[in-house]
C-alpha cells in the first residue's frame, strides 16, 4: 500500500518534471493593476480559442507589482492603471529595460452617490472639500440633513492615484475617510449606506448608485473619450522595449486596435481609445 | 455537605462545556450553512435552455436534437418579442442607421483601393463619400422632420455623380428613402422620450435572452448566452416588468424608491402589451429544467469565472498541496529525530526550538515575499531553471510556511514512543539509525500525521505566500513544474476584487469557497483514515 503511494507519488512529480522539457509551447506572462485585468482576462480568453499553443498567465497584483514584475524580468506585459512613476522608469533604464507604454483603453473615475440621495452634481471643489472634511453634511451641498460617509480607495490603488492627482490636487483627505480595498467594495459601501460618497471606474456603474456630473460634466463614454470628464485616465500595458513584429507579446498588446479588441474593451465597461 | 459542592460543581463543569460545544456546533452551521446552501446552487439548480445551449456548444454535452428542438420551441415566443421591439424601435433608435452608413462607407473605401485607385483620387473621392456620410447622420439625429427631409433631398442631388457612379456608396440614396420612409409617420418628439427607456428594456432582454440568432457572435463567451440560470433569470425578469425609479417627494429629503409597472410606462404604445406576454410565457421562452451540473468540478471557466466550473483551481491546489506535503514531510521529520534523538538539550538547541516557535507565527505574506526573494529571484535561476513564477517556487514556499508546525508535531510524536520500545531495539544489537528507521518512525506515524492534517488545510487554504511564487488569476491547466497555476484560494480573491462580473455571479464565488472547504475535508478525511490504520496495526490488530 505505502509503495504504491510512494510509486504514485515519484511518478506525479516526473510527469510534471518531463512535462516541463517536452512543453515548447509559447508562454505569456501579464502580471498588474486589478483595474486593467479584466480587459487582459477578456483578451486572453480570444486568444486561447485562436492560438491553442499559447499559453496566457494572468495575475492581478496591483500597478506597482506590474512595473516590479517589469523592472524583474518575471513578465512579459505590465498591466498598469497608471503611468511608471519617475523612479520606476530610471530603475527600470539603469537595469537595461527600456518600458513602452501601449494605452488600451480609457477609464473614468466617477464620483457615485447612494441613489436615494437627491443631490445630482457637484464641482470638483466640493468633492475636494468633502473628502478634507470642510463638507461634513449633503444639507450644506444641497442635498438631504444626512452626514456624509465618506468612501475611499486605499492608498496604493491606481484609482486612488487617479483621485488623489486630478481631483485633490494632492492634499490630504480628513482622517474619518474609510478605505476599502477594491472596486466592487466600494460600489457595495455606496450601495448600502445612505449618506456615502464613493469613486469607482466607470465600468462598475450600475442602477444601485448614482453617478455624479462633475464640474457639470456626466461621465459617459463621449466625455471620457474627448477629455472634457475631468477624472479621465488611460489604461496601459507596458512593455520590454517595443515587441518584435509579429511575436505574440506584439500580437497581445496591439490586439485593442482590432474591431474585435474594441468589442471587449467596451462590453468590460471601459472606454475604447478609438471610435471603431 | 463538601460531598454534594463538588457534585454540584462537577455538574456546573459539564454543563459549560457541553454548552460551550454546542456553541461552538452553533457557530459552524450558522457560518458554513448559508455558505454551503449558497454555494450547492452553483452545482444544483434549474437552468434554462440557454444554459443547455452554452453547454452543448462550449463541451458537447447533451443531445443535440433535443435541445436543437427545444430552442426552436423558445425561438417561437422570442420572435415575438423581437418584432415587438423592432417594431417600435425604428423611429426611435437610429444607431441602426448610423451603423449601416457607416458600414456601406467602410466598404466603399475597401472597394476603391480594390480596384487600384490611389493618391489624390482616392482622398478625392473618399472625401466626397465621407460629406455624404456625415450628412446623412446627421439626419439620423435630428428631431426637426422639415431638416431631415431637406437633408435627404440634398443628398439626393448627388445620385449618379461621377465620383461615387457604380459603387458600393450608391446605397447611400436607398438608405435615405428607406429612413425617409420610416419618419414620415412618426413623431419624432416621442424619440426623446422614449429612447432611453426603450435601451433599458433592449439591453435587459438582451441579457435575459442572449443575441439574437442572426447577430454576429460577441466577442466574449459570456456575451453570447442569456440568462443560464432560472435564478438569474427571474430576477431579470422582475426587472423587465418593474422599473424601480427614485423618485423626489419633498426637497431636502432623501429620495424615495418606486416601481413603477413598463406597461404604464409604455402605454399607448406598440410595446404595452410587451410585458404581459413576456411574464406570461416565461416558462415557455426559458424552459427551465433541474441541473446537477457537477462537471463544475472539472470544468475550465470562461474569464472572470462567468461561466463554467473550478476544474483547473481544483488540480492546481491539489498540486501545490501535495508537492509542499512531499518536500515538507521529510523535512520536518528529520528535523525533528535531529531535535529528539541527536541533539543534546543545551542553549543551542532551546534557540533553535525558539526560533521555530517564532517561525510558525509569522505572517504568511512574510513567507510570500520571502518566496518571492529567494525561491523564485535566487533558489531556481541559481539550478538553471527560469526566473519566473512557479508551481515549484509556490510549493517551496507553502513547504517553508508549514514546517514548524510539521516539526513541533513530529518531536511531540517521536518524544511520546515510549523509550521501552528503542531500548528493546538497541539491545537486540540495531544501530541508532536503524531503531529510528524501524522502530520509532511506526511509532510516531500516527502522531506525524496529525501534523500533516494541520499542515494541509493550511496549505490548501492560504493564498497570501503563493500569490507572488505561482498563483495566476488567469491561465491554462498546469503542464510542468515551471508554470503557473490556478488555485481555488487566489481564485475566490480574485472574484471579489477584480472584475464587475464577479457581481453577477454569487453562485460561483460561494461555490470556489465551498469547493475548497470540501477539498480541504477531503483530504484531512484521507488523512485521517490512514493514522487510523495505522493505529490499528500498530495496537497489533
Amino acid at each position: 500500500m505505502k509503495r504504491i503511494i510512494v510509486c504514485g507519488l515519484i511518478m506525479l512529480i516526473l510527469v510534471l518534471a518531463t512535462g516541463a522539457i517536452a512543453a515548447e509551447k509559447q508562454t505569456l506572462q501579464i502580471v498588474g493593476s486589478t483595474t486593467v485585468g479584466p480587459i487582459a482576462d477578456a483578451f486572453a480568453e480570444t486568444f486561447n480559442n485562436k492560438y491553442p499553443n499559447l499559453d496566457i498567465t494572468i495575475k492581478k497584483t496591483g500597478s506597482g507589482d506590474g512595473a516590479a514584475a517589469l523592472l524583474d524580468g518575471r513578465c512579459d506585459i505590465a498591466i498598469m492603471s497608471r503611468f511608471m512613476k519617475d523612479k520606476e522608469f530610471k530603475n527600470a533604464v539603469s537595469k537595461g529595460i527600456f518600458p513602452v507604454p501601449h494605452v488600451v483603453a480609457m477609464d473614468g473615475v466617477c464620483v457615485v452617490v447612494h441613489p436615494s440621495n437627491p443631490v445630482k452634481e457637484l464641482t470638483s471643489d466640493q468633492v475636494r472639500d468633502i473628502y478634507m472634511g470642510k463638507i461634513t453634511n449633503w444639507k450644506q451641498v444641497g442635498g438631504a440633513d444626512l452626514k456624509i460617509v465618506i468612501i475611499s480607495r486605499d492608498t496604493s490603488s491606481g484609482t486612488y492615484e487617479t483621485f488623489h492627482k486630478l481631483l485633490m490636487k494632492k492634499k490630504e483627505m480628513v482622517k474619518t475617510v474609510e478605505y476599502v480595498n477594491s472596486n466592487p467594495q466600494a460600489h457595495a459601501r455606496v450601495k448600502t449606506t445612505k449618506g456615502a460618497i464613493g469613486y469607482i471606474g466607470i465600468g462598475f456603474l450600475d442602477a444601485n448608485v448614482k453617478a455624479l456630473k462633475l464640474d457639470g460634466v456626466m461621465p459617459s463614454r463621449e466625455t471620457i473619450a474627448s477629455g472634457t470628464f475631468p477624472l479621465a485616465r488611460p489604461l496601459f500595458m507596458f512593455t520590454n522595449g517595443y515587441p518584435k513584429l509579429g511575436s505574440m507579446t506584439h500580437k497581445f498588446c496591439s490586439f485593442y486596435l482590432s474591431e474585435m479588441g474594441q468589442e471587449i474593451v467596451e462590453a468590460k465597461g471601459f472606454v475604447p481609445v478609438t471610435n471603431y | 455537605m463538601k460531598y454534594n459542592t463538588r457534585h454540584i460543581l462537577n455538574k456546573i463543569f459539564t454543563v459549560v462545556t457541553a454548552a460551550s460545544v454546542a456553541l461552538m456546533i452553533v457557530i459552524l452551521i450558522a457560518v458554513l450553512g448559508p455558505m454551503i446552501w449558497r454555494g450547492s446552487s452553483a452545482v444544483f439548480f434549474k437552468s434554462t435552455v440557454e444554459f443547455r445551449k452554452m453547454q452543448l456548444d462550449l463541451h458537447r454535452r447533451g443531445d443535440k436534437t433535443e435541445i436543437d428542438d427545444e430552442i426552436s420551441q423558445s425561438e417561437v415566443y422570442r420572435d415575438f418579442i423581437y418584432h415587438k421591439i423592432d417594431a417600435f424601435k425604428k423611429g426611435i433608435n437610429t444607431d441602426y442607421y448610423t451603423d449601416r452608413v457607416k458600414k456601406i462607407y467602410r466598404q466603399f473605401s475597401k472597394e476603391l483601393q480594390y480596384n487600384g485607385i490611389k493618391g489624390d483620387e482616392l482622398s478625392r473621392r473618399r472625401k466626397f463619400a465621407r460629406g455624404i456620410r456625415r450628412d446623412m447622420e446627421k439626419a439620423f439625429r435630428s428631431l426637426n422632420k422639415a431638416e431631415i427631409l431637406q437633408i435627404i433631398d440634398n443628398i439626393n442631388k448627388f445620385k449618379g455623380d461621377e465620383r461615387i457612379a457604380n459603387t458600393k456608396a450608391v446605397e447611400f440614396f436607398a438608405l435615405a428613402d428607406e429612413y425617409r420612409k420610416t419618419i414620415k409617420n412618426f413623431d419624432l418628439s416621442k424619440r426623446q422620450q422614449y429612447a432611453q427607456a426603450l435601451e433599458e428594456v433592449e439591453s435587459l432582454v438582451k441579457q435575459l435572452l442572449g443575441p439574437r440568432s442572426n447577430e454576429p457572435l460577441p466577442a466574449m463567451i459570456m456575451d453570447r448566452y442569456g440568462a443560464t440560470r432560472l435564478d438569474l433569470a427571474n430576477e431579470l425578469l422582475g426587472k423587465i416588468i418593474w422599473k424601480r425609479q427614485w423618485v423626489q417627494q419633498s426637497s431636502g429629503k432623501p429620495m424615495i424608491e418606486e416601481k413603477i409597472c413598463r406597461s404604464t410606462q409604455f402605454a399607448g404604445t406598440e410595446l404595452e402589451d410587451l410585458f404581459p406576454y413576456i411574464e406570461e410565457n416565461f416558462d415557455k421562452i426559458t424552459i427551465p429544467r433541474f441541473t446537477f451540473y457537477w462537471q463544475y468540478f472539472i470544468d475550465d471557466s470562461t474569464s472572470g469565472h462567468y461561466f463554467g466550473g473550478v476544474g483547473p483551481e481544483i488540480l492546481g491546489t491539489l498540486i501545490l498541496t501535495v508537492l509542499a506535503m512531499v518536500f515538507v514531510f521529510p523535512l520536518g521529520v528529520i528535523s525533528a529525530a535531529y531535535l529528539v534523538e541527536c541533539a543534546s538539550e543545551n542553549m543551542v538547541l532551546r534557540i533553535i526550538r525558539m526560533c521555530i516557535n517564532t517561525l510558525a507565527g509569522v505572517p504568511s505574506i512574510v513567507f510570500g515575499l520571502f518566496g518571492l526573494a529567494f525561491f523564485v529571484l535566487v533558489f531556481i535561476p541559481f539550478f538553471g531553471g527560469p526566473s519566473k513564477p512557479c508551481i515549484l517556487a509556490a510549493s517551496l514556499t507553502l513547504a517553508v510556511l508549514t514546517l514548524p508546525v510539521m516539526i513541533r508535531a513530529s518531536e511531540e510524536a517521536i518524544r511520546s514512543v515510549p523509550k521501552t520500545y528503542k531500548e528493546a531495539s538497541l539491545g537486540l544489537g540495531a544501530s541508532q539509525f536503524r531503531t529510528f528507521v524501524k522502530v520509532t518512525l511506526p511509532a510516531a506515524l500516527p502522531g506525524i500525521l496529525t501534523g500533516v492534517i494541520l499542515s494541509l488545510s493550511r496549505v490548501a487554504g492560504e493564498t497570501a505566500p503563493i500569490l507572488f511564487t505561482g498563483a495566476c488569476a488567469f491561465g491554462s491547466v498546469p503542464k510542468s513544474l515551471f508554470s503557473q497555476t490556478r488555485t481555488l484560494s487566489y481564485g475566490s480573491y480574485d472574484i471579489a476584487v477584480g472584475d464587475k462580473i464577479g457581481m453577477l455571479v454569487p453562485h460561483n464565488q460561494y461555490g470556489m469557497v465551498v469547493t475548497l472547504v470540501l477539498l480541504i475535508i477531503c483530504l484531512n478525511a484521507i488523512a485521517i483514515f490512514f493514522r487510523a490504520k495505522i493505529f490499528r496495526r500498530l495496537k497489533g490488530h
